[in-house]
């Protein structure tokens, strides 16, 4: 189910970047890195984390950093990814 | 204010030389904690200089070299326990193995061993490659 894939990946960013928040305040098209209004400001390291969680959780592989900016860009994104990859 | 990157040189370097090389970045490398190194304050070798002796073990596996100059810097310290400071006439061994990468960002696990074969550290830290 979608909403419960995204509630999934809102819990795995938390966890894995010990954000102090409640992972249902993020919302699903804020963009997760940069300093945009209602963005969660990720920088490079927190992206590589992001990556490291993703690949432990869903067994997938990111392969490089355009392919992991661009799937990491909102919740919405890393969702359509993680069903890409899932599928 | 101009900031000048930290060598990897003394007495900023920590690790002395590799002992096994398994892979890229990965490997054995030995560390000799002396009592004139800058690092080192009365209570040992600080956590945060353990840290970056990981970092600069995996660099030094990758192949880089003080000499030469940097090859990386320490980026960021993940989940690193301290189970006591090394102390002057310490030898230690750092095992490091590369956790992840995405571009020019790498993650690291490292585990900081004594003389005797005790874990003195342990944990991941984050090296931004380039200089």
């Amino acid at each position: 189910m979608p909403d419960d894939l995204k509630k999934r990946l809102k819990e795995l960013i938390v966890r894995q970047l010990k954000l102090e928040m409640d992972p249902a305040t993020i919302a699903d098209e804020a963009p997760l890195f940069g300093d945009a209004d209602g963005g969660l400001g990720l920088d490079s390291i927190d992206a590589l984390e992001l990556v490291l969680g993703v690949e432990k959780e869903f067994g997938i592989k990111v392969q490089d950093e355009e392919v992991g900016v661009k799937a990491f860009a909102s919740v919405n994104a890393l969702c359509d990814f993680v069903r890409e990859k899932a599928a | 204010m101009d900031f000048q990157p930290l060598p990897h040189a003394f007495p900023f370097r920590f690790a002395d030389g590799v002992v096994e090389r398994t892979g890229p970045a990965e490997g054995r490398v030995r560390a000799t904690v002396t009592a004139n190194a800058a690092a080192v304050r009365a209570t040992g070798f600080p956590a945060a200089a353990l840290a970056e002796l990981v970092a600069q073990s995996a660099l030094l596996l990758q192949g880089g070299d003080a000499a030469l100059g940097r090859k990386g810097f320490l980026a960021g310290i993940s989940d690193f326990s301290v189970e006591r400071l090394p102390v002057p006439g310490d030898v230690l061994t750092v095992d490091v193995a590369i956790a992840g990468r995405l571009g020019d960002t790498v993650k690291l696990e490292g585990v900081v061993t004594d003389g005797e074969g005790r874990a003195v550290a342990r944990g991941a830290v984050i090296v931004k490659q380039g200089s």
